[in-house]
């Protein structure tokens, strides 16, 4: 094996030795029904796998943590480690099939046997998992960052506050115009009237002073911030935000970048609960296995030791 | 025991001046890719700052990037406090953005 496949694929050797351990087993069992008839679980051939089969289930987990927890550690070596837990595990669990010999009838074994299925297989999904879950983070947060890196939520929120000011000084540009619009009319009308009834100008009034052009209290109340204009209901003026263009918009790519979030978050605490399903299904599998050991030890001790 | 069953903190992604940041702050003490369960190869705490922040993504570092699954081994051996999963999440989405091939033999 050169140099370049154990790069590209550092799970080959451990794959290749997993195999090959099963071919081996496989061969072992063949040469042993054609010497041997018997099929019991406690037999030589049972026992040997049994032995054979709790040696590697310890190795499996034994190994990885302690390389886990070394402090004296090289760079890939905890992939290696990792490769070989997976790769013990699944030897270990085909032993303990061939341990078995298709005979499920004792509870203790069964359940450990059925633990250690579930373990194995547990282990197997979060590997699927662990090489798929992240590239659907990467693209979340790439639905939650800018092109340039920077945290998208914060750019909408400055688009809409853009926006927002925009309109604000719109609004208030024309509402003095507004007022000056009101208030050459009031003077046009007030000249109209200083005309005598034979077209000539009057001269104005000094008391036309004391006519005030400011609005009454019900044109004040009218321009005040809680008067609105309401279109009719078939307009595309009564869709939300058609007075403020871009709103909406902005208003979408904001609840764009939250779900975004929400998945990310979603998926991140897949990969931490499915490592923690992981660990409590070891957990069990070991209590089971003492079980079924002590249950054996009560069987096995008078049959081996007292005839 | 009860440690094993303990989750790492978990962060969301940060943004391209806080990876940039936490690049700078980074003593290369190389601890988080001894505790890396996903590098398979040699690759020095330089070369993954270098690449993280711009230019071309070598090989090794891409691989490397595809392989990490964010489990945050990194985080707690970190003397700084750094995050490196975060400075790992902002390189595959480079990676997702610019799926350039590597400059260096595959």
């Amino acid at each position: 094996m050169n140099a370049i496949s154990k790069k590209k694929y550092p799970w080959l050797i451990s794959l290749l030795a997993t195999l090959g351990s099963i071919i081996l087993l496989l061969t072992t069992l063949w040469i042993y029904t054609r010497i041997s008839a018997d099929r019991s679980p406690f037999g030589v051939a049972g026992l040997t796998y049994a032995i054979a089969g709790l040696f590697l289930m310890g190795l499996a987990t034994v190994a990885y943590t302690r390389s886990r927890r070394s402090r004296k550690r090289t760079v890939g070596a905890l992939n290696a480690a990792l490769h070989w837990h997976i790769s013990f595990g699944i030897i270990a669990l085909f032993l303990i099939f061939l341990h078995s010999f298709g005979n499920f009838e004792l509870v203790s074994g069964t359940y450990a046997l059925f633990g250690l299925v579930a373990l194995v297989i547990s282990g197997m999904i979060g590997r699927t998992l662990d090489r798929f879950v992240p590239r659907l983070i990467a693209r979340e947060v790439n639905t939650a960052l800018t092109e340039q890196g920077d945290d998208r939520i914060e750019s909408v929120t400055r688009t809409l506050q853009n926006i927002t000011t925009y309109h604000k000084e719109q609004i208030h540009s024309f509402q003095s115009q507004q007022d000056i619009q009101v208030v050459e009319k009031d003077m046009q009308m007030v000249a109209a009237h200083l005309v005598s009834q034979d077209g000539t100008a009057l001269p104005t009034s000094w008391d036309l002073a004391y006519i005030s052009l400011a609005e009454t209290p019900q044109e004040i109340e009218r321009d005040t911030e809680h008067y609105r204009f309401v279109p009719d209901r078939k307009s595309p003026l009564a869709e939300p935000s058609a007075l403020v263009p871009g709103l909406q918009e902005q208003m979408a790519e904001l609840q764009t970048v939250q779900r975004a979030l929400q998945r990310e978050r979603f998926y991140r605490a897949i990969i931490r609960y499915w490592r923690i399903v992981h660990i409590c299904l070891a957990l069990l599998t070991i209590g089971l296995t003492l079980w079924h050991l002590e249950y054996a030890a009560t069987i096995m001790i008078p049959i081996y030791f007292h005839q | 025991m009860f440690k094993l069953l303990k989750p790492n903190a978990v962060i969301l992604h940060k943004t391209k001046p806080q990876v940039e940041q936490e690049i700078q702050a980074c003593i290369g003490c190389n601890e988080c890719l001894l505790a890396c369960p996903a590098l398979a190869e040699p690759i020095t705490i330089d070369t993954l700052n270098r690449e993280t922040i711009a230019g071309p993504i070598s090989a090794p570092v891409e691989r490397f990037t595809q392989a990490c699954y964010q489990c945050g081994a990194c985080v707690s051996p970190c003397p700084v406090g750094l995050h490196r999963d975060a400075m790992m999440m902002w390189l595959k989405v480079r990676q997702l953005n610019a799926p350039h091939r590597a400059q260096t033999e595959r």
